[in-house]
């Protein structure tokens, strides 16, 4: 069964059609790979996935109900996860209270208000416990009490793909999370992703299709916002139209 | 009856107000839109060319033309003056958060203001128009003031002048289009920061243009910078921030709005004028004109800075610090008598606890949740209002009373918060602006509230107990049982504050000032989370407000006075915002740096006497100071100094380690 669906999802700025009448439906548990050139409106589906933008058309369904109407949160407490493709974190705050963070939203909504407003924070054992677990997970244990700003690229990055895992996410969007990273960053980057990943449903944006090729179980090539085709790695690649979108889209 | 006459004569008025309206809105708005500085200073600067116009009439009397001399000579020198602040003060701070504008030229406002009693005196000036305008003129069979008609003409033709320039010459093209979209520009490859100063200093020759022709029309007083600042943002907003367009017409629907107002609805003066401001924001926050794509042009904003850990000083360190302040403040009634007067403590310092509490409230959602709130005041007055008000007309109960406070600053900050919070930045703090003077203008209308004079009381039957009046319960001699009262309910908001940014709550509103973004896509209802923080925020500044009621005896309208919001900010980041207990020491590094100059300008004669007594100046100066050199505050002295003096020693290593006493300061 689908776990995430589009019908016809459309998100238009004034006249430009960023996302155009895109219909996608992932399995559960599938690897998706999400690749076009810049500007194709990969990010802009995303946002409208994730409710960071409001959809101008059509539908999202995820786990069989619609949620085109629902805020980002909400979103998130469904089981909706999502990166940045530029790097957010909180920047100000140690590795560590950046994941617990992560970890404390879910379980947060049946603290009582008491507990909400004046019981310490780290002395909630669950949480704290999960986000050290986190922590080792994308290999930043060393670095728990470092502030988030002060860690290298690489580290930041890993730090956002923590950010994600420890809200225990069903379907993950990752939106370029090797933006910027050098090959033996990016190698690892996606050997974490497939990693510590395994058990979601990903969805990765890249516009390298040479680096999804051997993770994805299905490429969707989007170009000027919408699907060009949908297929296995081998169908993607051997397609006519997606050699001439990505060629007329300027990338080589 | 309304006759064909007095509604011509009324809609004049109101186009000679509104063209004035018109040239300081449109310096504001160009300024913002071009260079996102929220100038508080315009109004000053705007007075400094009234004051500087009224000097050179004077040194020219007896030159024929004299107040036309002054009318182009005065705005000139402004503009020079404006142009050296911007360059000296402002640019600076060009990339950091929008906030550090509105403080600094908070600042400014407050130097300028002091500089222009220094120089010209607290009595107001007369500057009267020359005789070839006064007097009436009938046109048509229809009388009214020739001053009047030439105020509307000379307004109209330099906003005239203005868009011309704006939309015909090259440089005037590209300050517009920066002005609209700053992006663009930059993306045509054009150097747009190049043209602040000029804009900035633009901007100046206009506002003391207009505060000559309105001085002439008036007088030229102190305070008229004051007075006129609030109406004019109130202009850029409904105008649309950033847009000439809506500044012209903007300013001339307000004027006529206020002077129809005034005769027609005389209920409404004063109030209109926010009302329409709030209602605008709420529904249409980029104003008529406005660029709606600058609610989300957050990207190139910087960040908010706070007051870091501590830095050298380790937590037990502060801890003992804390607890010694403590101590000392307990001690301060014991001095009653030997060292110094009663004074001392059951007033300075009962003032200082209460500031302290006050800057407290505001730390904590500014400090924590990002949220900028201008109209702080108001939850503040509104408590100081309710405790008073209870005690007058239910019971004299003190307790019944503060309970009452805060109760309603809760409610209203809820009700605030309920439909502001989701609209972002610049424009939250304008609504909060708004809402705070129109509860100023509301309690001077009603007799209920004591109308301007405001209502006083002692507060009976004190403590609930029948021992006597609040201030008047004696422990000893004048040491008062109120004093420790104050001090243990100061003392308690801040650990309760602090337990509570130490709970989960707390640390999801400084995820929220990290990155708003992100800390929603974790999970996190992130405007329900600034509601709350907001109303937790107003019901601490409502104790505050109850509890100067005791040393005020009562409360009137200055206690929603806009410049209150303006000092405990200034308080807020003078100390250390992010920290809770900075903005406590800058309350009390405010108000007792206050008290030395004025009681060492009290006895030292002479101009350095006078100068000294500009507390607010000199105070205004050293803010300005700190906003450029030590944005994070008093809290992070001992770290910028042990960096920049200190040998060696700890190195840059440490700032990493330290993150996790940043989230919770002691
Ligand atoms: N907030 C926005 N407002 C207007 N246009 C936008 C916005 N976000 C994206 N776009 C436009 O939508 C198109 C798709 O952008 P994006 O989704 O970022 O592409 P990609 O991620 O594939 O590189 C681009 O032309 C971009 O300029
Ligand atoms: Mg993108």
């Amino acid at each position: 069964m689908a776990i995430l669906e589009t019908h016809d999802l459309t998100k238009r700025f004034d006249e430009l059609v960023a996302v155009d009448r895109v219909n996608l439906s992932v399995e559960a548990g599938e690897f998706r790979s999400v690749i076009g050139p810049n500007g194709a409106g990969k990010t802009t589906l995303f946002n409208t996935i994730t409710g960071a933008l409001r959809a101008s058309e059509g539908e999202v369904v995820f786990e069989g109900e619609d949620v085109t109407a629902l805020p980002s949160y909400e979103r998130v407490r469904r089981g909706i996860g999502r990166s940045f493709q530029i790097t957010n974190v909180f920047g100000g705050l140690t590795a560590l209270e950046n994941v617990r963070l992560a970890a404390q939203s879910i379980p947060s909504r049946e603290m009582s208000v008491g507990s909400q407003l004046f019981r310490d924070k780290n002395r909630f054992d669950d949480v704290t416990a999960h986000a050290q677990r986190v922590l080792e997970d994308v290999g930043l244990g060393e670095h728990a009490e470092t502030k988030a700003s002060t860690l290298a690229y690489g580290d930041q990055r890993r730090l956002e793909i923590g950010l994600v895992l420890a809200t225990d996410p069903e379907v993950v969007l990752l939106d370029e999370p090797t933006a910027g990273m050098g090959v033996e960053e990016t190698e690892s980057t996606m050997a974490l992703v497939d990693d510590v990943l395994a058990e979601q449903t990903l969805l990765l944006i890249e516009h390298d299709i040479d680096l999804v090729m051997d993770v994805s179980d299905k490429i969707t090539v989007l170009n000027r916002g919408s699907v060009v085709r949908t297929g296995t790695p081998e169908e993607v690649a051997s397609d006519e139209e997606v050699q001439a979108a990505y060629l007329g889209g300027g990338h080589a | 009856m309304v006759t064909g006459g007095t509604l011509l004569t009324q809609l004049l008025n109101g186009l000679s107000v509104g063209m004035v309206y018109v040239l300081l809105a449109a310096g504001l708005s160009i300024i913002f839109g071009v260079m996102d500085v929220i100038n508080f200073a315009h109004g000053e600067f705007y007075a400094l060319g009234a004051y500087l116009a009224v000097g050179i009439a004077a040194a020219l009397s007896g030159v024929t033309g004299g107040f036309w001399i002054a009318l182009v000579a005065a705005p000139l020198i402004v503009g020079v003056i404006g142009g050296l602040t911007e360059r000296v003060t402002i640019r600076p701070l060009y990339g950091r958060n929008p906030l550090y504008h509105i403080l600094l030229t908070f600042g400014l406002v407050l130097v300028i203001a002091d500089g222009i009693e220094i120089i010209w005196g607290t009595q107001p000036k007369n500057f009267a128009p020359p005789a070839l305008l006064s007097g009436p003129i009938t046109i048509a069979g229809f009388q009214y003031s020739l001053y009047n008609y030439f105020v509307i003409a000379v307004g109209a033709l330099i906003a005239a002048g203005t868009w011309l320039a704006l939309t015909e010459t090259r440089v005037g093209i590209i300050i517009r289009g920066g002005s609209q979209d700053r992006g663009m520009v930059r993306a045509l490859g054009i150097d747009i920061d190049r043209y602040y100063t000029l804009v900035f200093a633009f901007g100046c020759v206009l506002a003391a243009f207009a505060g000559i022709v309105l001085g002439a029309k008036q007088e030229v007083a102190l305070g008229m910078g004051n007075a006129i600042i609030i109406p004019a943002f109130v202009v850029v907003v409904l105008g649309g921030l950033g847009s000439f367009r809506g500044a012209v017409v903007g300013g001339l629907g307000i004027g006529i709005v206020q002077t129809l107002t005034q005769t027609y609805v005389p209920a409404l003066t004063g109030v209109i004028v926010y009302l329409l401001m709030v209602g605008i924001l709420l529904v249409k926050p980029q104003g008529l004109f406005g660029n709606p794509e600058w609610q989300n042009h957050g990207g190139e904003e910087g960040d908010l800075l706070t007051g870091g850990g501590g830095g050298i000083l380790d937590t037990t360190t502060r801890r003992y610090l804390a607890a010694a302040l403590v101590g000392v403040l307990a001690l301060v009634p014991l001095g009653i008598g030997v060292t110094y007067s009663s004074y001392i403590p059951n007033s300075l310092v009962l003032n200082v606890l209460v500031w302290a509490l006050f800057a407290l409230s505001l730390d904590f959602v500014m400090g924590y949740a990002g949220l900028v709130s201008l109209g702080h005041v108001l939850f503040y007055g509104v408590g100081a209002y309710a405790t008073v008000m209870m005690a007058m007309y239910v019971t004299p109960v003190f307790w019944v009373g503060l309970l009452a406070g805060v109760a309603l600053a809760l409610a209203v900050a809820w009700f605030v918060g309920y439909l502001s919070i989701r609209v972002s930045g610049v424009y939250f703090a304008m609504i909060t602006l708004g809402f705070a003077q129109l509860a100023y203008n509301l309690v001077t209308k009603f007799d209920i509230t004591g109308g301007s004079d405001g209502l006083y009381t002692g507060y009976d039957a004190t403590y609930g107990l029948g021992i006597g009046e609040v201030g008047q319960v004696s422990l000893l001699g004048d040491i008062q049982l109120f004093y420790y009262v104050v001090l243990a309910l100061v003392v308690g908001s801040y650990l309760v504050a602090r337990q509570i940014m130490r709970a989960p709550f707390g640390s999801v509103l400084q995820a929220i000032r990290e990155s708003e973004d992100r800390a929603e896509f974790l999970g996190y209802d992130t405007v329900e989370y600034k509601r709350r923080a907001f109303m937790v925020s107003g019901g601490l500044a409502g104790l505050a407000g109850g509890l100067a009621t005791i040393n005020s005896f009562g409360v009137g309208p200055s206690f929603l006075f806009w410049l209150k919001s303006g000092e405990v900010i200034v308080m807020t980041l003078l100390g250390g915002m992010g920290t809770l207990y900075g903005p406590m020491l800058g309350a009390g590094a405010f108000l007792g740096l206050k008290e030395i100059l004025l009681t060492f300008g009290e006895s030292t004669p002479g101009l350095l006497g006078e100068v000294l007594s500009q507390w607010q100046g000199i105070l205004g100066l050293i803010f300005v100071v700190f906003v450029i050199y030590v944005p994070e505050g008093l809290v992070s002295l001992p770290e910028t100094l042990q960096a920049r003096f200190g040998a060696g020693g700890g190195g840059g290593g440490e700032s990493a380690t330290d993150a996790t006493d940043a989230e919770v300061s002691d």
